[in-house]
């Protein structure tokens, strides 16, 4: 996952097309596989997606959610399986009740909703992970770059005398 | 010299042309809120003058000091990493505008002479502090009134006069203007500038003291036999060991070096610790020589008391009760000092 | 309020004079007019400082867990502290006989500033305690349940009624006012980690610079660890020195658990039974 800190990001936002970057934690299990079945059966999707695997949706802890949007992500999908299929019979209805309750809390202190969705896929929904992937993506293209705090990013920088730039003792020259 | 308060809008316009001027702010001159309307916290700090700005300057105290501008929470130091032909670089993050803070206190002229003390004495100054230090102005205003939680005077201070700041206004017992006395040459060359708004002549001032008094007398000399004191373990049970009178102090100047990375680059950057954390003493290896609140209190307040004194000749208590009206339990410094002077020195003596 | 006051200085000499307790948690003045602060005695001869009166603003539950240590607490608890008691047992951090509880029925305390209700109390749903050894004084009835739900949640429904953006600025500027103090954290009786998940510095879940994104990282994760435990005891937002409405973010995630799931309130037995913590099969669908 290549994460871009604020002034990149903030540079590149001027006359070039904004491309979103995408996080999605996906189950092993089911969707991970999913996607691979989308890959073996050729399908196309948009590259903007960057697929993180994890054991099970109830190991997204919403610590992780938060952090990939202050680092740079404009949007987090998750994915797991059908709640039943869980391979470890529930954690899936954990993650639903947990990530139901904070993408609602999200909402509520601001955040628009297209850019924390979840969705269920299981492994042999290639066609649903594309068409969910490609719809993500799409929206979060819709609604820009995520800025929380246009200020915060201004300030950044503001003050860097760039002039005087010190190399440490021993250093690379 | 003297003032008319009506003229102060036109001084502030005037120096925020050339310098970052701050002034204290209450919420509600600002936006009309507070919280439930703008989510904007009840509170009172300076903030950037700006036209259009309403400084309140009968605030007694404002609830968070003017520490921040001197030394900020977070402070960036410099930016590392390999630029894109892979060369190594620092870059060392300066801030170089000129501060004005208008309107502090005594209480807060005399907090920066104790970080004076901290960053800038004893063999070694701090770069950082001393680049925004050599870049400030302060100018007092002496108090028109006090607060309940006010102990200045006890502490050493006059709420009239602060010595250490370099123009000092001190109200006129009309209420319409201030005397103004330039304090230092940087003050001088402020009070020049003001010349166009300032009348020769002058006016009696208000003098105010303090109405909550506290003993201090040998306080230190006291404190020095107390470290093993049973009472510190009855004073500390309702301290939650959260970080609030450090925070709101205007002296409390300890801080911690940290920095981020993300990809090939990063930055160093330094924010204020609290000696009320555990995190504040962990070392190497999860060792914590304060493992509990005791001695992390005991610590708070022997630095302030006794400590500081030790080393720098002042209390780092300035009086301005700030902490007595924000700690959440009500642990209040000038109760403790109380305690402490009617101790019995003979129970610290058992147990040592 | 005087004869509980009497009641709790007598009771709480005997129980110290007899050895049924080794401390006692209550209430004292504090220097300024209608000032109190928690009061910890453990001799039965300090009865004569404790002081009960519409001041008593602390909720004294979460100073039981470091007290416990030196035997058993004699505490004072009204709807909020007995709540929080619970809580803290369900959570397996205190045992019943750990504590001795001085059941207080409570009117609602007062801001000592503006001698005003304060907030916390204005939204309580149990002013009795909930768990005791012995009432003293008699039971207070509470406010129907519709009618202080309208208070509850009211501040709720009216940011879920402003714009996305409205409530983006809203929120920055209570995150902004955050200075990281972390006295939430300190005086909540839910929050009991031995080790936070701010202070796991290695781990670097939280960062240390004071800025938006970070305050933000803070209070929507606390308010994750503790939203469907919350107890409504509000010490939150009255210990927050920069007076941020801390509650409206808990009560969010309480009334949204209600709703989704039948939450129901929290602490009013010492089972444990997390919304977040349990699941049903036919829970409603929405990511489908």
């Amino acid at each position: 996952m290549s994460v871009v800190n604020d002034t990149q990001a903030a540079a590149s936002t001027g006359t070039e097309t904004f491309e979103p970057k995408i996080l999605a934690f996906a189950c092993h299990w089911c969707t991970y596989s999913g996607a691979d079945l989308a890959g073996l059966n050729r399908m196309s999707y948009p590259a903007n997606v960057r697929v993180l695997r994890v054991p099970c949706s109830g190991r997204v802890n919403p610590q992780y959610i938060l952090t990939a949007l202050n680092k740079g992500v404009d949007g987090v999908l998750v994915c797991g399986c059908h709640p039943g299929d869980c391979h470890y019979v529930s954690g899936n209805y954990y993650a639903k009740r947990r990530l139901m309750a904070f993408r609602r809390m999200l909402q509520y202190t601001g955040l628009e909703p297209e850019r924390f969705q979840v969705r269920w896929i299981s492994g042999s929904e290639a066609g649903k992970f594309r068409d969910t992937v490609t719809s993500v993506v799409e929206q979060v293209r819709e609604l820009g770059p995520y800025k929380p705090d246009p200020a915060l990013a201004a300030l950044i920088d503001s003050s860097v005398d760039a002039s005087n730039p010190v190399l440490p003792e021993g250093g690379e020259a | 010299m003297l003032l008319k308060k009506e003229r102060l809008n036109d001084i502030l316009t005037d120096m925020a042309k050339q310098a970052r001027v701050y002034v204290p702010v209450s919420p509600d001159a600002n936006d009309g809120g507070g919280v439930g309307k703008s989510g904007k916290a009840k509170m009172t700090r300076f903030e950037l003058y700006s036209p259009g700005t309403a400084p309140n300057f009968d605030l007694v105290n404002t609830t968070m000091p003017p520490k921040d501008m001197l030394f900020p929470q977070t402070q960036k130091m410099y930016r590392y990493g390999f630029d894109t032909e892979g060369n190594a670089y620092i870059d060392i993050i300066h801030d170089s505008d000129e501060v004005v803070i208008f309107g502090m206190r005594s209480c807060d002229a005399r907090s920066i002479e104790c970080m004076d003390d901290v960053f800038l004495s004893m063999g070694y100054d701090d770069e950082f502090y001393k680049q925004r230090r050599e870049k400030l102005a302060t100018v007092a205003i002496g108090c028109a009134s006090v607060a309940e939680t006010c102990f200045c005077d006890s502490m050493g201070l006059d709420p009239n006069a602060a010595p250490g700041a370099d123009v000092q206004l001190s109200p006129g017992v009309d209420g319409q203007s201030y005397v103004v006395v330039a304090q230092s040459e940087k003050g001088q060359a402020l009070v020049a500038s003001w010349q166009p708004y300032l009348e020769d002549s002058t006016a009696e001032t208000t003098q105010v003291s303090c109405a909550l008094k506290v003993n201090g007398d040998g306080l230190k000399d006291k404190l020095e036999q107390m470290f093993d004191h049973p009472i510190w373990e009855q004073l500390s049970k309702k301290c939650l060991t959260c970080g609030t009178c450090t925070y709101v102090c205007p002296t409390c100047h300890c801080f911690d070096i940290s920095q981020e990375n993300k990809m090939k680059d990063g930055e160093r950057f330094r924010c204020w610790d609290s000696c009320m954390f555990s995190a504040y003493s962990e070392m190497a290896g999860n060792h914590n020589p304060r493992p509990t609140k005791m001695p992390r209190v005991r610590q708070r307040f022997m630095h302030k008391l006794c400590f500081f004194e030790d080393r720098y000749g002042k209390t780092l208590c300035v009086g301005c009760g700030r902490c007595v009206e924000k700690c959440p339990v009500a642990l209040d410094i000038t109760m403790l000092i109380d305690d402490i002077q009617a101790a019995d020195l003979s129970k610290a003596e058992e147990v040592a | 309020m005087t004869a509980i006051q009497e009641s709790i200085q007598k009771r709480a000499a005997e129980l110290l004079e007899s050895g049924e307790v080794t401390q006692v948690i209550a209430w004292t003045n504090g220097r300024f007019t209608n000032q109190t602060s928690p009061l910890f005695i453990q001799n039965a001869a300090d009865a004569g400082k404790i002081v009960f009166n519409e001041y008593c603003v602390n909720t004294l539950a979460k100073y039981v867990l470091n007290e416990k240590i030196a035997g058993k607490v004699g505490v004072c608890v009204r709807g909020c502290e007995a709540r929080g008691i619970n809580r803290m047992i369900a959570d397996n951090q205190l045992k019943r006989e750990e504590v001795y509880l001085l059941g207080i029925p409570c009117e609602g305390m007062k801001d000592r500033e503006t001698g005003e209700a304060l907030d916390k109390c204005l939204t309580c749903t149990h002013k009795n305690p909930v768990v005791y050894d012995e009432l003293l004084g008699a039971e207070v009835t509470d406010t129907v349940s519709e009618e202080i739900d309208k208070v509850r949640f009211a501040q709720i429904e009216a940011i879920e009624g402003m714009s996305r953006e409205e409530r983006l600025e809203y929120f920055n500027n209570v995150f902004n006012s955050c200075i990281r103090c972390y006295a939430c954290r300190e005086v909540c009786p839910v929050c009991t980690c031995r080790e936070c998940f701010v202070d796991q510095l290695r781990a670097g879940w939280q960062g240390k610079q004071n800025n938006l994104n970070e305050n933000r990282f803070y209070n929507l994760i606390r308010v994750f660890h503790i939203g469907d435990r919350c107890v409504e005891c509000g010490e939150c937002a009255r210990a927050c020195p920069m007076g941020l409405p801390l509650m409206e973010l808990n009560r969010k995630w309480i009334r949204d658990l209600d709703e989704l799931f039948a939450a129901g309130e929290e602490g009013l037995s010492d089972e444990l039974d997390n919304t977040l913590g349990r699941y049903k099969t036919d829970d409603i669908e929405e990511f489908m």
